[in-house]
């Protein structure tokens, strides 16, 4: 009897260990992926930022970097496109998915109609801003048509001032963006519960309050979570502003790499100065994304579900 | 009792108000009702033209001939035919086309070779006029005493064979570009949908600080890599390849799909596996037979979003390609050179588009469920 359980438990042992294995088994090749093809690369752009050309360490790259005339615009327009257009992105999805949020004929039409803009690959937006912009483009024309513009006049959309330049490329982003912030918020919004939203009414709240004091804090996992995606995606921003405004004209940070990687061939430093970039482009999105893990929790949930 | 009491008082009001002329309370209501509705569908139709407005002018452009694509204002939309006249003159045979807005005839072209007016009306109209049918046409004009009016259909779809056949590489590009979806769905399901699977069902030691790194690695900016991708690539043979850079577009998508299937395989209940194992499967057979066919339709929306990534992706792909660009590249590097032709960017616009605007009617339901569960 006894010598029957000990068998028991010795073969059981090593089918248990495998048990226990199983879940490590499965991660492993995502975390070996990871070593291979995203913690090697990002360590050796690491590296080749703090090394010289002839070799060794350095800073020189950091201080080309920083000394680049056009990095403090760069920099600065970043910042300005990703504040503004995050900033009024935000409010009009809102606004939208307050006005929207209740069930009516069509209601599924629009949800995906309002996927399609963000649906568009870079390059298909770009194509229709660039279509679209131009001094003879569809713009203008259906400007005419309609009846706003006359006798041949037309908007030049390209050629305005920096700050005109600017705001056109927060004003295309929204179109893109918008939509999808709205289906986010929208999507919180129906999983709140009705009850709360009728009990501040009952007890005397306006619809104002309502929506400032309950609706609006129970909402706010969802907008975090909308708010800092679309920081860490508004600080990528680059293709659409060179499809409209070519290289150099209004630089923002990832413009910088693709110019110095693409546009200034051939020389080496142009490569460190590309690899330093994205350091420093990495860096403020990897702040954002932590700050976003942070916020949304999930460092602290419990382990399992 | 109280809610009686408040009838009985609306009933006075509304007799009160029926008498003064003025609208009840019931009207009142529910013009209040309509007049809610009413902007509800106002907001709603303009955010709808505002949304597809741009997508519609993209499209029509992509169908207008460069004569129309020139004038200003663009018509509405592309002519599907067009009424020409050949004319005798000295030189041969001259070209005109009615304007439909003015009605006058305007003259486009003055030859005799029949070659030269078939590409003529090819790449500036888009008409499919052969070299033996312009013979014939310039016979036909001269038969009828001087001067001929006919009528021709447009081909619609003439940019896009333009684009694809003067854009060097169109065609081989969208081929990789095909190519590198695929690897990447291959890659990133396998790989991400095991992960997906110990997600929805283990507990084990480390899994919050896997998932937050599947996170971090999916937030990472594309571009970071990339560029020390270039040499490792190149070490391992593939830089240029598209194998090489679907390696590299599956880094993102991993946290994605490792994201989607968890919660797919958290939607199908345990207890089917062990009730298969009951019946004396294991736990692999178990899973083949139970959970897979039930994961099914929502791992074939996983690997649509995995081909709308790689699909889309355009940074890595510019900085990762050589001889051999994705068809994102090229539609880039035609919207970066473009010195006009705005037609055939269009069309080279639309082309790219399309896959990734029909795959996203395919899995709206899962974007839509997705967003509303965003943390984990």
């Amino acid at each position: 009897m006894e010598t029957s359980v000990l068998v028991q438990k010795r073969t059981q042992t090593p089918r248990q260990k495998l048990n226990k294995a199983i879940p490590y088994l499965l991660v492993a090749p995502v975390l070996i992926y990871y070593m291979l093809f995203w913690l090697r690369p990002v360590i050796k752009s690491l590296i080749s930022s703090f090394t010289a050309m002839e070799g060794g360490f350095t800073l020189q790259n950091y201080l080309m970097v920083f000394r680049d005339p056009s990095f403090v615009t760069a920099l600065r327009n970043t910042a300005v496109i990703t504040i503004f257009s995050v900033t009024l992105e935000f409010i009009l999805a809102l606004a939208l998915a307050l006005i929207i949020n209740r069930k009516f004929k069509g209601s599924g039409g629009l949800l995906f109609i309002a996927l399609v803009p963000m649906a568009l690959p870079p390059v298909a937006a770009a194509a229709i801003w660039q279509t679209g912009l131009t001094s003879h483009g569809w713009l203008n024309s259906l400007l005419t048509n309609i009846g706003i513009l006359q006798d041949g006049a037309k908007f030049y959309f390209l050629t305005g001032s920096e700050w005109q330049n600017i705001l056109l490329i927060i004003i295309i982003d929204a179109w893109q963006v918008i939509p999808s912030v709205m289906i986010i918020l929208l999507a919180g919004l129906q999983n709140l519960p009705p009850e709360a939203k009728e009990a501040g009414l009952v007890f005397g709240g306006n619809k104002l309050t309502v929506l400032r004091r309950i609706t609006l804090p129970m909402l706010k996992p969802t907008i975090t979570t909308a708010v800092i995606l679309r920081l860490i995606s508004a600080i990528q921003i680059w293709l659409i502003l060179v499809i409209m405004f070519g290289f150099n004209r209004l630089p923002v940070l990832l413009e910088r790499v693709i110019y110095y990687k693409e546009e200034v061939p051939g020389i080496q430093f142009a490569d460190q100065m590309a690899i330093t970039y994205t350091i420093v482009v990495s860096l403020i999105v990897s702040i954002t994304a932590i700050i976003y893990l942070q916020v949304s929790g999930a460092f602290g949930r419990k382990e399992g579900r | 009792m109280h809610l009686e009491e408040r009838k009985d008082v609306d009933m006075l009001h509304l007799n009160q108000e029926n008498r003064s002329g003025k609208l009840t309370r019931k009207q009142r209501k529910n013009l209040k009702k309509t007049a809610r509705l009413t902007s509800l569908y106002i907001v709603v139709a303009t955010l709808v033209l505002v949304l597809l407005t741009p997508v519609f002018f993209l499209a029509i452009t992509s169908f207008m001939s460069n004569r129309e694509a020139y004038t200003f204002p663009l018509p509405i939309l592309p002519a599907a035919k067009v009424k020409l006249q050949l004319e005798t003159t000295e030189k041969g045979f001259m070209l005109s086309i009615l304007n439909r807005k003015t009605e006058n005839y305007e003259t486009l072209l003055d030859t005799n070779d029949p070659e030269k007016f078939s590409y003529y009306t090819d790449i500036y109209l888009n008409l499919m006029i052969s070299e033996e049918e312009a013979a014939e046409l310039f016979q036909n004009t001269t038969e009828a005493g001087g001067i001929l009016q006919f009528k021709e259909r447009v081909n619609w779809f003439n940019n896009y064979r333009v684009f694809f056949t003067v854009t060097r590489d169109a065609v081989p590009a969208l081929i990789r570009s095909l190519e590198i979806a695929l690897f990447t769905i291959i890659i990133s399901l396998s790989i991400g949908g095991m992960a997906g699977y110990a997600f929805a069902r283990y507990i084990f030691k480390g899994k919050n600080a896997l998932k937050f790194s599947v996170l971090f690695v999916r937030m990472f900016p594309a571009v970071a890599i990339a560029m020390p991708m270039v040499i490792i690539l190149a070490d391992m043979g593939l830089y240029d390849q598209p194998l090489g850079l679907s390696l590299v577009y599956s880094v993102g998508q991993i946290g994605l799909t490792v994201w989607i299937t968890a919660s797919i395989f958290m939607g199908i209940p345990v207890a089917f596996e062990e009730a298969a194992m009951v019946f004396g499967s294991n736990k692999f057979g178990a899973f083949m037979k139970i959970t897979l066919p039930l994961a099914l339709p929502g791992l074939a929306a996983c690997a649509m979003y995995a081909f709308l990534g790689a699909w889309n992706e355009t940074v890595s792909a510019i900085i990762l390609t050589q001889f051999k660009p994705t068809f994102a590249v090229v539609v880039y590097q035609t919207l970066l050179g473009a010195t006009g032709q705005v037609n055939l960017l269009a069309a080279g616009g639309l082309a790219m588009a399309l896959p990734a605007v029909i795959f996203t009617l395919f899995i709206r339901k899962y974007i839509n469920q997705m967003w509303g569960g965003m943390t984990i």
